[in-house]
């Protein structure tokens, strides 16, 4: 008896597994809702692209020794967003700051308008901007609750009083925050690369390399989660304009070793790839 | 790649970009001499700039004790190593042809930063050889202080170590702040071209609002002076006290008059002279004999680049210290070093009343005026060659004065004392 109940279990698990299928182009499906964790089982039913990457070796600085190959990457849609999880095997999590520390992160790539001619894929070039949302795993270890400050890094650390810490600021408040904002002069100036953050994606746009700049609006989100075999990361930003079932645009994937010291123009990366909407099943 | 004119190598150079240089360029001189290593320069900086969260590993200015000490660990041993690699055939310098004006040391006929390329394969970067320091090597900023070395020092010989012209058991305080290069490495290595040199007074700058903090210019300044803020994501340098060079403060500087940084307002051993040199289009220094700088640097010669032969002209001069090994100061200073000592050991009546400046005032001192006073001392001293020479001392007055021309200070060889009367030794 028990035998017969463990092969109908086996028959059992071998019809629920599903072969990963493999698509070749990315398919975002259209859903009625957007799963915006990236182990939401949602994500399983839809084929998977395998992004292969190449070293950024176009410009200064170059990345002349490949690091991560490949990502993989489903997609899907609903009610005028887009959302993208992609995936890359990596075995340690680089989420700590630090004077010689990178961070591992993503982004993904689309062209400013849709076109069957797209800009160059190495950042867009002059007049034909890209949109780039772009994850680290550092600003997901803070929205997940780890700030960057000393003492959440080493909680043995002592460190003088800093001068925004003083009384009767309370600490937290908006007259404290808005004081230790005075000695952050980036953060002052704008630059938003600086916590306290919600979000662990920044938007951006380029016009050819080097042209980096922030987007005049946060239109993306996400949400990342280290495991065994690496990264998975759920990003999710507007559906871009014109983008319907029977239109095609282009995406392109980022990656960044934080191990391998890589950051900015040092990164894996993969040229222009189809990008369709389906209905679906 | 485009070529300048580096004349602490005395000859043209490649670098990424053409040349352009500013009207004036903010330098200084440090007497090694003198220092004490009290690290109040140090504590000026940091209570000034660097004292927020994210800045606690960041000492804009450092005093490190050479040769053992560095901040970040070892950054020097770390870099020469690499350039020796990039010169098999060593950093060479020919000084047999000199110029005062275009090669004052000679000519480097080694590679430079930014000529050799990295000694590794596929290398982070091709623009300058550099490396990024660890987290680790931030750590320690004070690592083997006041640790001498004695490497020609033998059992027997305690009490006869401190011998001049080298002492056999020796160490030296090296002060070190931000070079505000000429060619400045962190510029040339910068993805974003987010690092500029002000057309006013050559001070190096990081815009806080374009960085990205790709780490580029930590891992190219050869001096290490380019920090990364974790917590704010971006790079931040030693902004040498701008505000105060504008003459800015209303209340320290009421009439605009460029003052000096609060490492050199604040340093007890008055071993810092900081100026603004006025440039030619083409970069050259404007022969500007009274500018106390100019003097130290070009004339007498008594001030040295530090590691020249990185490249980048660094705006940063030293006296260079008396007892130390030469070998070690020729590879710290260039080729000047035994002409330096000699000057600084038996100074002119010139140098000496120059000296008088360092550390007397707060306003950056344009020009100088010597007023001779009478002769108040007199002995034979030794060389470090071992030529005897007869020391002069007159009790000059020289009177320093400010970018507008007022009177910022007066002061004489010999310092006024009081002697108090039996009955109030104490009394005030």
């Amino acid at each position: 008896m028990k035998r017969i109940i463990l092969a109908l279990f086996i028959l059992l698990a071998l019809s629920c597994r599903r072969e990963t299928q493999r698509s070749n182009e990315v398919i975002a499906s259209v859903e009625t809702k957007l799963a915006s964790d990236p182990g939401d089982p949602a994500w399983q039913k839809l084929p998977e692209y395998l992004a292969r990457l190449l070293t950024q070796d176009l410009v200064e600085p170059r990345l002349m020794n490949p690091s991560t190959a490949e990502v993989r990457v489903r997609a899907m849609t609903a009610a005028r967003e887009i959302a993208f999880r992609l995936e890359w095997a990596d075995p340690v999590q680089d989420d700590l700051p630090g004077a010689g520390r990178f961070a591992d992160a993503c982004a993904i790539q689309t062209p400013g308008r849709i076109d069957p001619n797209p800009p160059d894929p190495q950042m867009g070039q002059e007049g034909r901007s890209v949109e780039i949302s772009y994850w680290r795993a550092d600003w997901q270890a803070w929205v997940n609750g780890r700030p960057d400050d000393i003492t959440a890094l080493f909680p043995n650390a002592s460190v003088d009083r800093y001068p925004f810490d003083a009384t009767p600021l309370e600490k937290g408040s908006a007259e404290q925050l808005e004081f230790a904002r005075r000695y952050a002069p980036s953060a002052a100036l704008g630059n938003r690369r600086e916590g306290p953050r919600e979000n662990p994606v920044e938007d951006l746009i380029a016009e050819g390399p080097g042209t980096l700049s922030p987007a005049a609006k946060a239109v993306s989100r996400g949400k990342g989660v280290f495991g065994p075999e690496g990264w998975s990361v759920v990003i999710i930003r507007p559906l871009p304009d014109g983008l319907a079932p029977a239109v095609r645009s282009q995406i392109a994937f980022a990656i960044w070793e934080g191990s391998k010291e890589e950051a900015g123009a040092r990164k894996m990366r993969s040229a222009w790839i189809p990008l369709a909407v389906k209905e679906g099943k | 790649m485009p070529t300048v004119y580096n004349w602490q190598l005395g000859r043209p150079m490649e670098y990424p970009y053409d040349a352009a240089y500013p009207r004036y360029q903010f330098a200084f001189v440090f007497n090694i001499n003198r220092c004490i290593g009290c690290q109040t320069c140090t504590m000026a900086c940091r209570s000034t700039w660097t004292f927020s969260s994210g800045q606690e590993h960041m000492w804009w200015n450092n005093v490190e004790t050479k040769p053992y000490g560095g901040y970040p660990q070892f950054w020097d041993s770390k870099l020469l190593g690499l350039l020796d690699q990039a010169n098999p055939d060593g950093q060479v310098w020919n000084n047999i042809k000199t110029d005062p004006r275009l090669k004052p040391y000679g000519v480097f006929e080694g590679k430079t930063i930014f000529e050799a390329t990295h000694p590794a394969e596929a290398a982070p970067q091709n623009r300058v050889l550099g490396y990024l320091p660890t987290d680790r090597e931030w750590r320690s900023p004070n690592i083997y202080e006041d640790t001498g070395t004695g490497a020609t020092w033998k059992p027997g010989e305690y009490g006869k170590t401190a011998a001049l012209p080298e002492h056999k058991i020796w160490f030296f305080y090296l002060q070190r702040i931000c070079n505000h290069c000429t060619y400045p490495a962190c510029l040339a290595a910068c993805p974003r071209q987010a690092i500029y040199k002000r057309q006013e007074d050559g001070v190096v700058l990081i815009d806080q609002s374009r960085c990205r903090g790709y780490k580029k210019c930590v891992e190219a300044c050869p001096y290490k002076k380019a920090m990364y803020r974790p917590t704010a994501k971006v790079s931040e340098k030693c902004v040498a006290c701008y505000p105060r060079l504008e003459g800015r403060d209303e209340i320290i500087t009421p009439d605009g008059e460029p003052i000096e940084s609060r490492c050199m307002s604040a340093c007890v051993g008055k071993i810092r002279l900081q100026g603004l040199i006025r440039k030619e289009y083409d970069g050259r220094w404007s022969n500007d004999p009274g500018n106390p700088l100019h003097y130290l640097i070009r004339e007498e010669q008594v001030a040295l680049p530090l590691y020249p032969q990185f490249g980048t002209e660094p705006n940063g001069f030293y006296i260079p210290p008396r007892w130390a090994p030469r070998a070690y100061l020729e590879q710290m200073f260039g080729p000047g070093v035994e002409q330096a000592i000699e000057r600084y050991v038996c100074p002119s009546r010139e140098l000496l009343a120059i000296m008088q400046l360092f550390r007397a005032t707060r306003p950056v001192i344009f020009r100088y005026k010597i007023l001779q006073g009478p002769k108040i001392f007199e002995r034979e001293v030794t060389l470090p060659s071992g030529k005897k020479k007869t020391l002069e001392i007159f009790n000059d007055t020289i009177i320093g004065y400010s970018k507008n021309g007022r009177e910022a200070v007066r002061v004489t060889v010999e310092e006024p004392t009081f002697e108090r009367d039996k009955q109030h030794p104490n009394s005030i």
